[in-house]
């Protein structure tokens, strides 16, 4: 790499492009919260339940993000893996106000990051503890200890507490990722 | 000159295919590179390129390979150029139909159908209605109905063809869009207006009443679209096809006026649709006939290559029915015979051949002739088709003709040509006994060197059946036998048949015969082998009826059924002998079935479907009797099963008028020794769901109800059925009569949009169906004769005879009688009796069946014309009763 490039590097000048993966189970808020990331002119109207997936892009800081919002259903959650090995981020959102599936959520959570194509990997991990407005929703360090985030050790992570409606904790979450993208970046080069 | 197009071209060549060389599974590796960030919509674009071309060249993709490329696609989605988005519905479309998780793509699929991306909509609904299912459906139902009424015509248009795709999988779910395609409809788009009409055609198809509706204002308003006004033509004649055939056509009905109105419109595709549809209709008599032939006259001097072929093809079919009415074109046939189109040079010849006159014909045969090797295969059986007609109509020139088709029999062709030809040789040789022996002797020829096994083996079938009965019937064994030295084995073991009928129906013959069959003993072949054995050791015995029996008549039973029941013969050993006479016979195919453009094909298409010119060959491979397909249902049901093997099933009868609250049509199945009825009922109330549905019916005395079957639940559109089974009477002569039906059943008043049933409760209702009658055709299936006089010799002496005159006083014609005859008794005229040589007085009438449990019967009916028609009907059958009642049941 040219001394030109690396210090556009350094600075952190230079567009950088990731694939992240945003999962979770259905009527977490996914797509709510990809949505407010997004331009102006580009959100959509209404949300409605995902089928499938749909990718969506936006930007933080010079990073251009590429999203693959994935469908939390029963039925599609299989179907995340294809998705598995071409992701340098995981965007995992929970709903915490649903305590009642909170055991789902760790099972999906362990199935992902026993997965071949995840484990081994050093990507950024962000989990959002959504919903926080609901009267009765779990902190997000009560969630943190319920899904077991501690076990985590080879891969960065961070939670925040989200309200995907009104956009509260969302920057915090999304600049800590470009945080993460960026280093990652810079220490591969 | 020819050098230099001969470089052409290779040139031409050389630039060629660039995917000539593509290969499977460097594509499917190659896929890979969709999974690359970011991706390169260039390179992807040709990846996906030389997918489809593969795909469409007919290479298969298994499941997990298609699976696995479909998954590289949709990460494909990431990239916002224009082409490869849509390289990617098009891919998702044909991978459609074979990868697995498709649903995957809905969200994304939905989001550009709905989106900003003009470029992206039309194309994602399609992609979308490719891969939705039934329960899929409803989630995109919504965005459906805003499509079809889009602003935007190639977003509408694709929203409106993909509903007609998914009519197939959820009808109910399409109907209800039914507003917005209405409002399509008023689309100032040619193509929306037509698509539009089609859709809520297909919606309104099964209600006649309301399609009737439908094209009375559409006729009236003057749709904008020339092809919506075409489909309207087509929708009218459907219309008036019913109308027709139900009875109640009128001769001025408005929607032929319509129809009429159109040869004046301004599209020119309009009109020759009218055109097209009047010469086509059944009921159009001449005078109705002659406008729409001037217009096709007009066509045939157009500069448009199109609308000179479309003219003269619609002329040359219409020369079948009406000649008469064509007669005032040949001027402009006679012009187009040098267009430089040989298609339409080809037709116009093929025209004037029917229409022309005995004299003609040299001239024409010579004309052709000059181009013949020009035109394709589909031309040439053009040519042959009228040279059929013509031999039909002038024997006299029976000779001329057939040197010609042998001559084309000779020249290069692919096998539906070359059937083709065949096919019109061996009519010739059934109409004309004149022309028997030179058809063979071309036949004969013909198979020295016939590269087509199937066209092999069905002449040598025809050489076998007869042969020996031509006046020398030894000359034909040298060119049977020349097939067993010569040609492969499906081939020789059809010549072994060929020779094995020689051998039975000619005694001075057998010597020899033995003498080749014994030498086909050696042969490598298996089934060579076999059939040599089982010939050679039944002429061996000498015993004539033996022979008739398994030589000349051959099975007489249904393939499938004898495998069916000989697979479960071996599955139980015994020691009893396998009883051939407990397999189900075969049905004589009749023509109805052969030829399918009669009826099938229109009902099922979504307009009425032009005739099908599939080839004989082809049509009776592929027909089931109507026993084994009613079999297979039968079989379905448990409490059937102890009756033994079905014997006949009748034709549905209506039971009820076709547009009430019920509908019941019932088929008669006769067993053994006993009658099950089996009724199909709709209906078509849709506040109401009908549960345990039965039949109640007044026999006459000697019935005993042995089951009853109801059917449960019946809601609404459906059809249930329900069945009651009789023993019959034991008095054959009791088996015949009248049943008086009635449909019972409990009614439950329920939702019509939900079909949910308002409340547990019913009540009991019924509804009067119309009698229906059981005949001797019920209990009788059809067989052939191969050689009726053997087997009625035969049966002189092992069967008992009945005779009676009777005097048919309200029929006025032989063909009307025998007609009526062959009806009644329900059994096959062998031996082409059906057919009475024009300005005969006096004619005989053959007829074979079996009745239910196996008693063959023969019938020679004897008919007279004086100022009635009288009858002279003789009957042999192994029954005595069953003789007694065929003669009575005639009386
Ligand atoms: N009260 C509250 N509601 C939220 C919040 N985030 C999302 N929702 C609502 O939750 C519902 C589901 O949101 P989606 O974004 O469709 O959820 P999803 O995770 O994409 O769901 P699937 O696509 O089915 O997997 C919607 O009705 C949102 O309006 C939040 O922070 N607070
Ligand atoms: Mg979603």
């Amino acid at each position: 790499m040219g001394f030109w490039d690396k210090l556009v590097n350094l600075l952190g000048l230079k567009k950088k492009e990731v694939n992240i993966l945003v999962v979770g189970l259905n009527n977490s808020g996914k797509s709510t919260i990809i949505n407010h990331f997004k331009n102006e002119e580009e959100k959509l109207p209404e949300i409605v339940p995902t089928v499938g997936f749909n990718v969506e892009k936006f930007k933080n800081r010079n990073v251009g993000f590429t999203a693959f919002d994935m469908s939390g259903q029963g039925r599609y959650r299989d179907l995340w893996e294809h998705y598995y090995k071409d992701c340098q981020g995981v965007v995992f959102v929970i709903d915490s106000s649903d305590r009642l599936r909170l055991v789902v959520v760790r099972e999906e959570l362990d199935l992902l990051l026993q997965h071949p194509d995840i484990s081994g990997r050093r990507f950024p991990v962000l989990f959002f503890a959504n919903k926080m407005d609901v009267r009765d929703a779990l902190s997000s360090v009560k969630i943190a200890a319920g899904l077991g985030l501690e076990r985590i050790l080879d891969k960065p992570w961070h939670i925040c507490a989200s309200n995907a409606l009104t956009g509260e904790g969302l920057q915090e979450g999304v600049e800590w990722l470009t945080q993460q993208v960026r280093e990652v970046v810079s220490n591969r080069s | 000159m020819s050098a230099f197009r001969r470089d052409k071209k290779e040139e031409e060549e050389g630039s060629g295919n660039p995917f000539q060389n593509i290969e499977k599974t460097t594509v499917l590796q190659e896929t890979r590179t969709f999974n690359d960030t970011p991706v390169n919509p260039r390179k992807c674009t040709h990846i996906l390129t030389k997918i489809l071309y593969l795909l469409n060249q007919g290479e298969q993709l298994s499941t997990t390979e298609a699976t696995e490329a479909f998954f590289a696609m949709t990460k494909l989605f990431q990239s916002r150029d224009v082409i490869l988005r849509r390289m990617v519905y098009l891919g998702i479309k044909e991978l459609s139909a074979i990868a697995e998780d498709l649903i995957i793509v809905t969200s994304s699929l939905t989001k550009d159908m709905t989106g900003k991306e003009d470029l992206y909509r039309a194309a994602a609904i399609r992609a979308l209605c490719s891969i939705t299912d039934v329960t899929t459906l409803q989630g995109i139902e919504r965005y459906m109905k805003q499509a079809i009424v889009d602003r935007n015509s190639a977003v509408s248009s694709a929203a409106l063809v993909s509903s007609l795709h998914l009519t197939k999988i959820a009808g109910d779910v399409v109907k209800r869009w039914v507003n917005e395609v209405q409002e399509a409809v008023n689309s100032d788009s040619v193509m929306v207006q037509y698509h539009a009409l089609g859709v809520l055609y297909h919606i309104r198809k099964s209600d006649r009443l309301a399609v009737n509706k439908l094209v009375a204002k559409l006729s009236h308003m003057s749709l904008k679209s020339p092809y919506a006004v075409c489909m309207l033509i087509r929708i009218a004649c459907k219309l008036l096809e019913d109308e027709d055939s139900s009875g109640g056509g009128s001769s001025d009905s408005p929607l032929f006026e319509f129809i009429e109105s159109c040869l004046r419109h301004k599209s020119e595709m309009v009109i020759y649709e009218a055109a097209h549809a009047i010469v086509n209709l059944r009921r159009t008599t001449s005078r109705e006939l002659a406008p729409a032939v001037s217009v096709l006259q007009l066509f045939c001097s157009s500069p448009k290559p199109t609308l000179r072929f479309a003219a003269v093809r619609t002329l040359n079919k219409v020369a079948m029915s009406h000649p008469e009415a064509v007669t005032a074109c040949n001027l402009d046939l006679e012009n187009l015979i040098t267009d430089s189109n040989r298609s339409v040079a080809t037709l116009a010849i093929t025209t004037l051949l029917k229409t022309g006159a005995e004299s003609s014909v040299d001239r024409l045969m010579k004309q052709i002739a000059s181009f013949v090797s020009e035109i394709s295969d589909e031309f040439k059986i053009v040519v042959v088709q009228a040279i059929r007609a013509l031999c039909l109509k002038f024997p006299r020139k029976h000779s001329v003709l057939m040197n010609f088709l042998s001559a084309m029999l000779r020249d290069e062709g692919g096998l539906e040509y070359k059937a083709s030809i065949a096919d019109t040789i061996i009519t010739i040789i059934e109409e004309n006994p004149e022309a028997k022996e030179t058809g063979l002797a071309h036949l004969c020829e013909f198979i020295e060197d016939c590269e087509h096994t199937s066209l092999a083996v069905r002449i040598l079938h025809l050489l076998g059946k007869e042969g020996p009965r031509t006046k020398q019937p030894s000359r034909y064994i040298r060119f049977i036998y020349n097939r067993v030295i010569l040609e492969n084995a499906p081939v020789r073991a059809a010549a072994v048949a060929a020779m094995a009928q020689f051998g039975a129906a000619c005694p001075d013959l057998l010597p020899n015969i033995q003498v080749l069959l014994a030498r086909c003993q050696m042969d490598t072949d298996d089934e060579v082998r076999d059939r040599a054995t089982y010939y050679y050791s039944i002429l061996e015995t000498q015993d004539k009826p033996l022979a008739n029996h398994y030589i000349v008549e051959g099975l007489q039973v249904s393939i499938p059924s004898l495998e069916r029941a000989l697979h479960q013969y071996t599955m139980n050993p015994t020691d009893v002998p396998f009883d051939m006479k407990c397999v189900p016979l075969a049905a004589v195919p009749s023509e109805e079935i052969v030829n399918p453009s009669a009826k099938g094909g229109q009902a099922d298409g979504m307009l009425i479907s032009a005739a099908s010119s599939g080839s004989k060959v082809l049509a009776v491979a592929a027909t089931v009797s109507r026993e084994e397909s009613y079999a297979e249902k039968l079989r379905s049901v448990p409490e059937l099963v102890a009756f033994g093997p079905l014997f006949r099933s009748s034709e549905p009868v209506e039971l009820t008028e076709s547009e009430t609250e019920y509908v019941v049509r019932c088929i008669k199945h006769s067993f053994p020794q006993h009658l099950v009825l089996q009724f199909d009922c709709v209906n078509t109330l849709s506040d109401q769901l009908l549960e345990n549905v039965r039949v109640e019916v007044e026999t006459p005395t000697g019935y005993q109800l042995v089951q009853e079957i109801p059917c449960p639940r019946l809601s609404y559109s459906e059809t249930g059925t329900a069945y009651l089974v009789f023993q019959f009477p034991e008095e054959l002569g009791a088996t015949v009569g009248t049943f008086n039906a009635t449909l019972k059943f409990l009614v439950k008043d329920c939702d019509p949009a939900t079909g949910l049933p308002d409340s547990d409760e019913g009540y009991d209702d019924e509804y009067m169906l119309e009698d229906f009658e059981v005949t001797l055709g019920d209990q009788i299936q059809k067989v052939t004769k191969a050689n009726f006089g053997a087997a009625w010799e035969e049966a002189g002496a092992t069967h008992c005879e009945l005779a009676d005159t009777y005097s048919l006083s309200n029929m006025g014609t032989l063909e009307e009688a025998v007609k009526n005859i062959i009806s009644f008794l329900g059994m096959q005229p062998v031996e082409r009796s059906d057919r009475i040589p024009e300005g005969k007085s006096s004619h005989t009438l053959l007829l074979a069946g079996v009745f239910r449990g196996g008693y063959e019967i023969l019938v020679q009916v004897k008919l007279a014309l004086a100022a009635a028609v009288t009858m002279q009907l003789t009957v042999r059958s192994t029954n005595p009763e069953v003789a007694e009642l065929v003669t009575s049941a005639v009386g």
